[in-house]
């Protein structure tokens, strides 16, 4: 027993795990991590600029990384690209500056983020950059009167349509509920130039709802806040739009697929391709991801806002995203690359995805480099109707997420209170008439930005 | 001597190791339950108990306990019943029931995301296989997800599909271990086969039992991703349990201190469920 190892002893071989071995490797282990611990980060030595990327397309990626390696042979500071869904790149920045190594570009697609982030000062404002160019309405976001981002688009949604089952059926595209409930009668059915549904709107408890089914209401002239955060959507001058908009959503469920609360983004776009449906809310990437794997099919989509009531109005609901820069020790570097990219390679990002990737800076709707892409001849409707909403007084431009007088929390916790959807589903699913639907929403979004 | 030194060695850099990783971070949770901020980034004001205070007040808190309570306790009794019926039947000495074995774990090697997009994609009220033939049974539609009540019962479902296999094999393992000379005195006594199993197998397979029944209530009582995936605690909150509570406080309604409080509140929970578990059903208990 004593000539053998204790490893022999317990059946283990003794391949070299001595005393001395396990201590030298437990010194060099501490000693690693001490000199971690001590580095300074790597990126101020090396110039790195570390760029988190929320659109993950494999076209906006690679145009990314174009720019990036251009950037790299002309200056000699690298810009590395990490992407991750657009939903996921404020958990992903808020660990990384918790675990002291935050991107020095970040990619947001909700303003009360960046309001989180700019009230922690963790960004740094973008005024010089911002001042270069003129912007289209409603997506500076300004706070405390510095520019904290940089919008590269613009992500409005509207309704998309099939324009060939339009025409078999002589059908224009709708200007008020009346008209729409019309032309999805006249389509929904088994019969010839018929589809089985109508229109699909998820109606369930989430973003896709959030972002797809209010379009209406916003059309109605619906506001939830007042100039002073006052929720006014019970309001004597409002309750009415509200109740009329949820009659209409009543009328419109039964032209719907069935599980309207199990539906989701995948639906907006599988029905509507799959033709299931002849109308679905959407942005251009539907119109976009079609021309790329469908492109007979996807020249015969077009578009139409959200029709208001009486007609008067439309609307689109608001969408957006756009870079930070972190204060970090690269945030000059981030904001050199950014005003380099701005001027260079930007167009070539909104290439990725043309129809989607609305600009949000009016230049670019004259630049003949952005002109050039044959999908914005080839759906050269939908490029009007977009550029329409910029400067027609009749176009609203809203979301539950961006309403109030300025960006704030309190719309940010609206959103996800899922105040609104929940207003529609007790209306359409759960047998309450639109005024009751309406008060207990109201009471809600009392509670939740109280 | 030296060799124990190794063995301490080890044994220490595992503590230290399991003190970074799991210990660290359920201290700063508990420590965010004290503290008020919208975010992971915000500047941290301390509050003392006023989370916990708020967050037993909020009716929302003890609709989501209770709804914890009903998906797990029938995701577990599901779960025991159908992997221990299935344990049963894959004990018989047939040809081929190795394959049947190695298929039957199939579920339970799956990721859970993959699980649940299957079943959603399934599920779907305009493309789903299940709605195409619930049409053909003559069915206009089925809300396998869209209501309430159906929609508990489709995540109780996929759990049970997803967590059964495990159940299966702690039971097969049992089962297989439990010596051939019992069975065959109970048979010379006069046991019939539901008499074997009650005073036979079940006693034998108790300490099995005993076991998966306690993972299975502390697995089940936090399980968040398939209700998260599959409906996000919908609809309207009718699947929203503890921890999906948890995360839509700290993550989507910008209060991480009172997500941390339901999460450590759902700790204490399970803490003391285990100390009055034990309390009942000591794992050294000889038959």
């Amino acid at each position: 027993m004593n000539n053998k190892s204790k490893f022999q002893v317990i059946g283990l071989k003794d391949s070299g795990v001595t005393r001395r071995n396990t201590l030298k490797g437990a010194g060099a282990f501490a000693g690693s991590m001490a000199l971690g611990l001590a580095a300074p980060a790597v990126h101020a030595q090396t110039k790195v600029v570390r760029f988190l990327n929320g659109e993950p397309s494999a076209d906006s990626v690679r145009a990314l990384r174009v720019a990036a390696a251009q950037y790299e042979k002309i200056t000699g500071v690298q810009v590395r690209i990490d992407s991750v869904p657009g939903g996921a790149t404020f958990q992903k920045l808020q660990a990384s500056i918790q675990a002291g190594q935050p991107y020095d570009i970040g990619t947001l697609s909700f303003v009360g983020d960046a309001l989180l982030l700019a009230e922690e000062k963790k960004i740094v404002p973008l005024n010089d950059l911002i001042k270069k160019y003129d912007w289209g309405p409603r997506i500076l976001f300004p706070m405390g009167g510095n520019n904290y981002w940089y919008p590269y688009d613009y992500n409005f949604c509207w309704i998309n349509y099939r324009k060939d089952i339009y025409g078999k059926k002589g059908l224009k595209a709708p200007t008020n509920w009346a008209g729409y409930l019309q032309n999805l009668s006249a389509v929904t059915g088994t019969g010839e130039g018929q589809l089985k549904s109508g229109v699909v709107h998820p109606l369930g408890s989430d973003d896709a709802t959030n972002y797809s089914a209010f379009g209406y209401l916003w059309a109605n002239d619906v506001r939830i806040f007042d100039d002073k955060w006052n929720v006014v959507i019970d309001a004597p001058d409002m309750a009415p739009l509200v109740i009329e908009y949820l009659d209409f959503m009543a009328d419109l469920v039964k032209f719907m697929p069935p599980s309207p609360r199990q539906s989701s983004w995948a639906n907006l776009v599988g029905d509507f391709q799959g033709d299931i449906v002849s109308h679905t809310p959407g942005t251009g990437r539907l119109v976009d991801q079609m021309n790329l794997s469908m492109p007979a099919k996807a020249a015969n989509v077009s578009s139409f806002l959200y029709p208001s009531k009486s007609g008067k109005k439309f609307a689109v609901n608001h969408g957006y995203d756009g870079w930070v820069v972190l204060n970090t020790p690269m945030a000059q570097e981030a904001i050199k690359f950014l005003t380099w990219f701005s001027d260079e390679h930007f167009i070539n990002f909104l290439h990725s995805s043309p129809i989607h990737y609305q600009p949000t800076r009016l230049d670019i709707y004259k630049d003949p480099r952005w002109l050039a892409h044959p999908s914005l001849e080839t759906f050269a409707e939908i490029l009007e109707m977009q550029k329409q909403v910029l400067s027609d007084p009749n176009i609203i431009i809203r979301s539950i997420d961006t309403e109030g007088p300025e960006p704030d929390v309190r719309a940010g916790k609206l959103f996800r209170s899922f105040a609104l959807p929940e207003m529609v589903q007790d209306r359409l699913f759960n047998g309450k008439s639109s005024a009751e639907a309406l008060k207990t929403a109201a009471d809600k979004i009392r509670k939740v930005i109280a | 001597m030296r060799g124990d030194r190794a063995i301490y060695g080890i044994f220490i850099i595992g503590i230290v190791i399991t003190t970074i990783l799991i210990f660290y971070p359920a201290y700063h949770a508990v420590e965010l339950s004290f503290q008020s901020r919208k975010s992971l980034i915000s500047a941290p004001e301390w509050v003392g108990f006023a989370n916990y205070r708020l967050v037993l007040q909020m009716p929302e808190f003890w609709e989501a306990l209770v709804r914890g309570l009903i998906f797990s306790s029938f995701s577990i009794v599901l779960q025991i019943a159908l992997g221990l019926s299935l344990a049963i039947l894959l004990d018989r000495k047939l040809p081929g029931i190795a394959l049947v074995r190695g298929l039957s774990v199939l579920p339970y090697l799956l990721p859970t995301v993959v699980v649940v997009l299957t079943f959603r994609w399934m599920l779907d009220g305009s493309t789903g296989i299940f709605s195409h033939l619930a049409q053909a049974f003559g069915y206009s539609h089925i809300a396998w997800a869209d209501d309430p009540t159906s929609a508990m019962i489709t995540v109780v479902v996929i759990s049970v599909w997803v967590w059964t296999p495990f159940v299966t094999l702690a039971c097969l393992a049992g089962l297989q271990s439990i010596p051939e000379e019992l069975y065959e005195a109970a048979r010379i006594d006069g046991a019939g086969a539901w008499n074997r199993f009650l005073h036979v197998t079940l006693p034998q397979l108790r300490p099995v039992l005993l076991v998966v029944l306690l993972l299975r209530t502390i697995w089940m009582f936090n399980k968040f991703d398939i209700i998260w995936l599959m409906t996000r605690g919908g609809p309207q909150h009718a699947t929203e349990h503890l921890p999906v509570l948890a995360y839509r406080l700290a993550f989507e309604l910008y209060d991480v201190g009172k997500g941390a409080a339901v999460s450590t509140i759902s700790f204490l929970i399970l803490s003391g469920f285990i100390v009055v578990y034990f309390r009942f059903f000591p794992l050294d208990q000889k038959e």
